[in-house]
């Protein structure tokens, strides 16, 4: 009997050691045990903010240019609107977790497979609340693993100062969409980069610094 | 009580436009658009500063962006934004010329009818040379400033932009302030400002 489970002991320890590998991404992290269970951005909360950006998209070796504009115009929705730099206004969505209207979108930018793309960013970018499973840290940062579906959030955080600066969509083995923040105080982001992996997308904001006169 | 509000707002608003502004007799609107005409016929070049506040109902604030623009006759314009980001574009011989922060590209819009449209609304706006019955339905008025309310005729503009509002300097004829309203009643409003007419400018400001 002894001899009979040995092997077997062997192989589901190797199996389980398997399954429990983590993700690339935490590669060279320990384990931890949960901090807490729910993880707050800290990012576009604010309904008295107008969150202005320059904003330069990348499609596939095409460059777009314009100004990037959200607020949170109810506990659970934010407005979303993207012009060109002489104010004409490109599109302009209202997104909340579970909802999504199109107010407007000009007829060249009408398209499903871009609304939806730009919804799922926007939305992962506004998401303000993460359900967190894991937590991972080396001697710089903590990660908190986020899991819904087949989807798995990763927030990277810097011990030193707490502030959130990378979230990365992946599925289970790879990684989706890095979604990196710039930011001096951990309320505000000056600089955000939306980087998709599995298609040629590259959304790059930057906050527009009010006129001085 | 929310629509009444609006109502009782809407109304005071009409009340305010229409106390500071009449509309101009037709005998009165062919005089200023000949002194308009007159004057835009003589620009060659032109630069000007301005000051652009995209207004949007939601926003709490309007977002403000300034640069300057310089035109030379026939349809050489650029459009050249500094604060608070560099970013400049360039009508040219069918081309949209755009430098984004020292980043260059260029659109070919040589058969593009839209932009045509929009590139000689744009000179028009600025030096008041867009008085065209054929594209536009226009109303004139008189009042501290004379003004004129241009809606667009053509579809494919109309879908852009609602309505054009020219403010023109009482003592010159020329444009002040321009106001493009989109359809949802949001707009762009632009102020020009140190405007200098007929000064040389050399054609390297329209490579970008």
């Amino acid at each position: 009997m002894q001899k009979s489970t040995t092997p077997f002991l062997l192989i589901s320890c190797f199996l389980l050691l398997v399954s429990c590998a983590s993700h690339e991404l935490t590669k060279g992290y320990a384990t931890q045990a949960l901090q807490k269970n729910t993880y707050e951005v800290p990012y576009f909360l604010n309904p008295q903010t107008d969150y202005v950006y320059k904003a330069n998209i990348s499609v596939y070796g095409n460059e777009l240019s314009g100004i990037f504009i959200a607020k949170k115009i109810n506990e659970t929705t934010h407005r979303v609107v993207f012009t060109t730099e002489f104010g004409n206004k490109l599109l302009d969505f209202e997104i909340s977790e579970t909802q999504f209207k199109v107010n407007s979108i000009v007829s060249e930018l009408d398209k499903k497979i871009l609304i939806n793309t730009l919804k799922s960013d926007f939305r992962l970018l506004l998401r303000s609340q993460y359900n967190i499973s894991k937590q991972f840290e080396n001697t710089e940062n903590t990660i908190y693993q986020s899991q819904a579906g087949n989807k798995y959030y990763y927030l990277f955080t810097s011990k030193s100062d707490n502030k959130l600066y990378k979230i990365v969509e992946a599925s289970k083995r790879k990684e989706k969409i890095n979604l990196s923040f710039t930011s001096e105080n951990n309320i505000f982001a000056q600089r955000i980069i939306i980087q998709h992996y599995n298609i040629k997308l590259r959304i790059e904001f930057n906050f527009f610094k009010p006129q001085s006169n | 009580m929310k629509i009444k509000l609006t109502i009782l707002l809407l109304s005071i608003f009409s009340l305010t436009t229409s106390a500071q502004e009449q509309k101009m007799t037709a005998a009165e609107a062919a005089a200023f658009k000949q002194s308009v005409n007159d004057v835009s016929k003589k620009i060659k070049t032109l630069t000007t500063d301005f000051v652009q506040f995209k207004h949007m109902d939601f926003l709490s604030k309007d977002i403000e962006t300034s640069g300057k623009m310089s035109f030379k006759e026939p349809s050489l314009l650029q459009w050249q934004y500094k604060k608070p980001y560099n970013y400049s574009i360039v009508f040219k011989n069918g081309k949209i010329l755009i430098n984004d922060e020292g980043k260059k590209s260029a659109v070919d819009i040589g058969n593009s009818k839209i932009f045509a449209k929009l590139n000689k609304l744009i000179v028009g706006s600025v030096s008041g040379n867009l008085f065209d019955d054929k594209e536009f339905d226009i109303a004139y008025f008189k009042g501290k400033q004379n003004m004129a309310r241009l809606n667009p005729k053509d579809a494919a503009l109309k879908k852009y932009i609602k309505q054009i509002e020219l403010t023109f300097d009482k003592e010159d004829f020329t444009v002040v302030q321009v106001k493009l309203l989109e359809s949802s009643e949001d707009y762009t409003r632009i102020v020009l400002k140190n405007k200098v007419i007929n000064a040389k400018i050399d054609d390297a400001v329209f490579t970008n």
